[in-house]
């Protein structure tokens, strides 16, 4: 979230004012409404401030300040909860505002935070369990939101594998070499590129291949740990050589979170963590 | 349901560059002046982060379920230029789709081209109020 924040800092409010920005902040609320005027907006932060006499410039700078400020405590871990639920609501309010300029890593990033605001806080590394000693209500649900958020991380991989796979273009390397020389992705020059030209289907079929198998691998005892490493690396791949560092940053967090304890590291069970249940279905790769 | 979808941002697919990879959609902004002189703008932002945000507008913009909102996001673009060259009359906003070449066509010297989809002519009256005829 933090990254988020910084990456857009110089554009946050040209792309998200009124009036005066690139597009109309107002053009994608309109359309919102009439989806669901249920849909968090900045349109109604504004509206709030504009009560109390403030410029929608200060208004959306606040917000920035604000979704800053959530995320670092979020990293902290320092009043969890709120935090985790102030994040979820500003970044929502700012991607809907903004609906005509967001992208696939925006979702993925509510998603996150969606299940953040949901599970059990504080964690047992965060500031509000180490130095404040509060604990978590219903820590039995840790078990429970951590299979959710597996349970859709297989979902998406499963159909964004088969997805591509329907087309010949992830199978003879066409779609790969477009993907990597296609503006603004094209960090790698296309005479680099082709020299590599022959390896383009292998890496094309293997996205896909990974993809696909993530949802039935991931539960093999023996195959689990390589096939989320293999991920891992297939979004740090994509993050580097088409300059999307945010969206692989967010897939590596969700990886991580999902799949990272008990597979990539020993999960540790703290007094009184009833996520036994995700335990019980996840061998730990010792046993 | 529908606000619980993207309460939860689960409203859109998962098919990432699947199963085709398009064509980038590429914005052009022609700047015409009172003393003949052109020069040529595309929108601007201050980071990739950003402009890899423009590039997904321009996208979402090409397609057949943006027609009725293309000519006023690209209005709304073009006022956005005019801001930066307010002594421009007239703006020309020519939006159009980068054609890639695959592997084997580059390796025998064919390059990136341009297909024209749509033009509009947005006119600007030197005072600064904004007259937009497309």
């Amino acid at each position: 979230m933090v990254l988020y924040c910084l990456s857009i800092r110089k554009d946050w409010t040209y792309l998200l004012t009124g009036n005066g920005g690139l597009i109309s902040r107002n053009l994608s609320e309109t359309i919102l409404a009439l989806e669901s005027p249920l849909i968090p907006r900045l349109g109604w932060i504004v509206g709030l401030g504009g009560h109390l006499g403030l410029s929608e410039l200060s208004i959306l700078s606040f917000v920035w300040y604000c979704l800053v400020t959530a995320g670092c405590f979020l990293l902290l871990g320092l009043f969890s909860r709120p935090a985790a639920i102030a994040t979820w609501f500003l970044h929502l309010a700012a991607v809907k505002s903004a609906d005509l300029l967001s992208y696939g890593m925006d979702n993925l990033t509510t998603i996150g935070l969606f299940y953040l605001m949901l599970s059990p806080l504080p964690d047992h590394l965060s500031v509000d369990w180490q130095w404040c000693k509060w604990r978590p209500k219903h820590q039995d649900l840790l078990g429970f939101w951590r299979r959710v958020l597996q349970t859709h991380m297989c979902l998406i991989y499963l159909f964004s594998g088969i997805a591509k796979c329907l087309g010949p273009g992830w199978w003879n390397g066409t779609n790969l070499w477009r993907a990597l020389t296609r503006p603004p992705f094209d960090l790698i020059s296309a005479e680099t590129l082709l020299r590599f030209k022959h390896f383009l289907p292998i890496a094309g079929v293997a996205v896909w291949l990974l993809e696909i198998g993530y949802p039935f691998i991931i539960w093999q005892r023996r195959l689990r740990r390589p096939w989320l490493i293999a991920i891992l690396l297939m979004h740090v791949g994509v993050g580097i050589t088409m300059g999307m560092y945010l969206f692989a940053s967010v897939m590596v967090v969700l990886n991580l979170a999902a799949f990272g304890p008990g597979i990539l590291w020993h999960r540790r069970q703290a007094p009184g963590d009833g996520s036994s249940f995700s335990g019980s279905m996840i061998p730990s790769p010792n046993n | 349901m529908t606000t619980y979808v993207h309460l939860a941002g689960i409203e859109s697919g998962y098919g990432f560059f699947a199963p085709n990879v398009p064509g980038t959609c590429k914005l052009v902004f022609e700047l015409h002046y009172p003393d003949g002189r052109t020069e040529s703008q595309v929108p601007a932002v201050s980071s990739n982060a950003s402009g890899l945000r423009v590039v997904t507008l321009l996208d979402k913009i090409g397609r057949p379920q943006y027609d009725p909102l293309r000519e006023l996001i690209i209005k709304m673009l073009a006022l956005a230029v005019w801001r930066e060259h307010s002594d421009a009359t007239m703006i020309r906003a020519v939006f159009g789709v980068v054609m890639l070449p695959t592997a084997e066509e580059f390796e025998h010297g064919v390059r990136e081209s341009s297909e024209f989809l749509y033009s509009y002519d947005f006119a600007f009256q030197p005072a600064g109020s904004k007259q937009p005829n497309p």
